[in-house]
């Protein structure tokens, strides 16, 4: 819709709480009701991690990385050992890698269900984001009682884990599996049948398999529209090799696909840790890695709870990396939301933009600063090698 | 199922106990792993310094009495110390541990989280040390 002026009417949300907690600021052209036009400006919460991981040493680096993201913790610090751990030419032993993997699916439970809540209170269904976040405190205490801390596990040193599970604690998590399976089931129930809910999700933010491919999404955001992506699946890392997870898959590419994604995901989770309990090998928990790192560079690839995790890693030879990139899941997501919003309501973007479970600190790696003079943004590939080249120079 | 698929789980709850913990009134026991504040023993200390080669946010200074005698004197940040206990993984001597009881930390003072951890006469030393004018604090890294 434009008015007299022949201008359009653009709904800007955000930065302040743009639906949800985190900074970002979303631009919706509208026609009435409907949405003809997004953009997304992100950048609010660019903290110079990656700067600040040169300065410091493989070991400070760790706990750092962890940081990234408030939950999901502990990929960020699996994917940066292992990536290291690659450099150095070891491999952590075997129960290490176990129990890497023990803490990753408990963090990924952890997060789907707080996912869960988040997207049910944009849905305006406060009861089952109480009731969610009720039950999510059960693997909170477990993760807690595991390794010390609710948030940042630090379970992960280079070259193992720190933290042992014991018999009892094993027993704790079986318990804590049985009762959140239960839940599941019933969240599953609700989340299918009420119609309500349903209302607001089923039909909404459609995106085909060729659409999901070609905007380049990740994570249940794009097996939910069918395409066979899940690093745990296709490439295998740590203790996935023996543990293998079965892929969960979607075909209606809608935002009820997503969530049927990502609870059934919840199940697949309590099946694979259960697993894990019952065979965890017999093995030291680390193996020693010196404080120099071979010269190198690798690329580390995990599935973190909202899709692929990539980790650059350069090492010059020394105690420090040389370079450290880390691209985060959601931002692969954000192309989604910009385009599949297009002839949505409105009303529908909260639930679109939770819909891809964004993390928007996450991914926030880069600021770039708009000069008034400056118009031209787009950068060739001779511009960027250029850059490359001066920069290292 | 229709709508209000969840009345059943609202009616229910009704009628049980708040999920919440009554917190200051009643203390939640915190499992034995529980990463607060760090303790230190100064009777086992090598004063290898491993601990604050590793700690990623400079919580640590370890300051030397008497190098040979070994008498060391730990000064903590509890502000700084983001609770990764790499420090008590870096000790070989086991003389560092991260409290499961101490971790009401919360102050609005900010001298209560500079921690003095040593044999009182070596930290009497110190502050005596600090007090005259001119004097330099013994080295720390």
């Amino acid at each position: 819709m434009t008015n007299s002026s022949g201008e359009k009417f653009v709904v800007p949300i955000g930065p302040q709480h743009p639906a949800l907690k985190e900074p970002g600021q979303f631009q919706f052209t509208v026609d009435g009701e409907i949405v003809t036009g997004a953009s997304i400006r992100l950048g609010f919460v660019h903290r110079g991690i990656e700067k600040a991981c040169e300065s410091r040493n493989y070991t400070q680096d760790l706990y750092l990385l962890e940081r990234v993201c408030g939950i999901c913790s502990h990929v960020h610090a699996t994917a940066f050992a292992l990536g290291v751990e690659k450099l150095a030419g070891v491999e952590a032993p075997p129960r290490a890698e176990a129990i890497r993997v023990l803490g990753g699916e408990l963090e990924r439970i952890h997060s789907h269900l707080l996912w869960l809540g988040v997207a049910a209170h944009e849905g305006g269904f406060d009861t089952l984001f109480m009731y969610t976040w009720r039950d999510r405190e059960v693997v909170m205490d477990l993760l807690e009682s595991i390794s010390g801390s609710r948030v940042h596990y630090s379970l992960n040193v280079i070259g193992g884990v720190k933290y042992d599970i014991t018999d009892k604690m094993a027993d704790e998590i079986r318990r804590g599996m049985d009762f959140l399976e239960e839940r599941t089931h019933y969240y599953m129930k609700v989340v299918t049948t009420d119609d309500t809910f349903v209302g607001r999700t089923r039909g909404v933010g459609i995106m085909t398999k060729e659409h999901a491919e070609r905007l380049g999404a990740v994570g249940p955001t794009a097996r939910a529209s069918g395409v066979e992506r899940d690093i745990r699946f296709n490439a295998p890392y740590s203790a996935y090799k023996e543990f293998p997870i079965n892929m969960i898959m979607d075909t209606t590419g809608d935002l009820e696909a997503r969530f049927i994604v990502r609870i059934k995901e919840l199940f697949e989770c309590y099946r694979l840790i259960r697993e894990i309990l019952d065979n965890l090998p017999e093995s030291d928990l680390t193996v020693k890695v010196k404080r120099r790192i071979p010269a190198g560079e690798v690329i580390s690839r995990v599935e973190a709870p909202r899709g692929e995790l990539l980790y650059y890693i350069q090492s010059d030879g020394s105690d420090m990396p040389a370079r450290v990139k880390a691209r985060t899941p959601s931002l692969c997501n954000w192309a989604t939301i910009s385009d599949v919003a297009i002839g949505h309501k409105l009303a529908d973007m909260p639930m679109l933009l939770v819909g891809i479970d964004p993390c928007f600190s996450c991914n926030d790696r880069l600021v770039q600063v708009n000069r008034p003079n400056q118009t031209d943004l787009n950068w060739s590939w001779d511009d960027l090698r250029r850059y490359g080249i001066e920069y290292y120079r | 199922m229709g709508i209000g698929a969840l009345l059943g789980d609202v009616v229910r709850s009704l009628f049980s106990k708040p999920a919440t913990e009554q917190y200051p009134f009643v203390r939640y026991a915190a499992p034995d792993r529980l990463r607060g504040k760090l303790v230190y023993d100064p009777e086992k200390c090598s004063g290898c310094q491993l601990c604050i080669k590793d700690c990623p946010s400079n919580a640590i200074e370890l300051l030397v009495v008497d190098k040979k005698a070994k008498k060391f004197v730990m000064r903590y940040h509890a502000d700084r110390c983001v609770y990764c206990a790499q420090c008590v993984d870096n000790c070989r001597f086991e003389c560092l541990n991260m409290s499961n009881e101490q971790w009401e930390l919360a102050s609005t003072d900010k001298a209560a989280f500079e921690v003095m951890y040593g044999k009182d006469e070596d930290i009497e030393y110190l502050l005596q040390r600090a007090a005259q004018p001119g004097a330099d604090e013994p080295p720390c890294e």
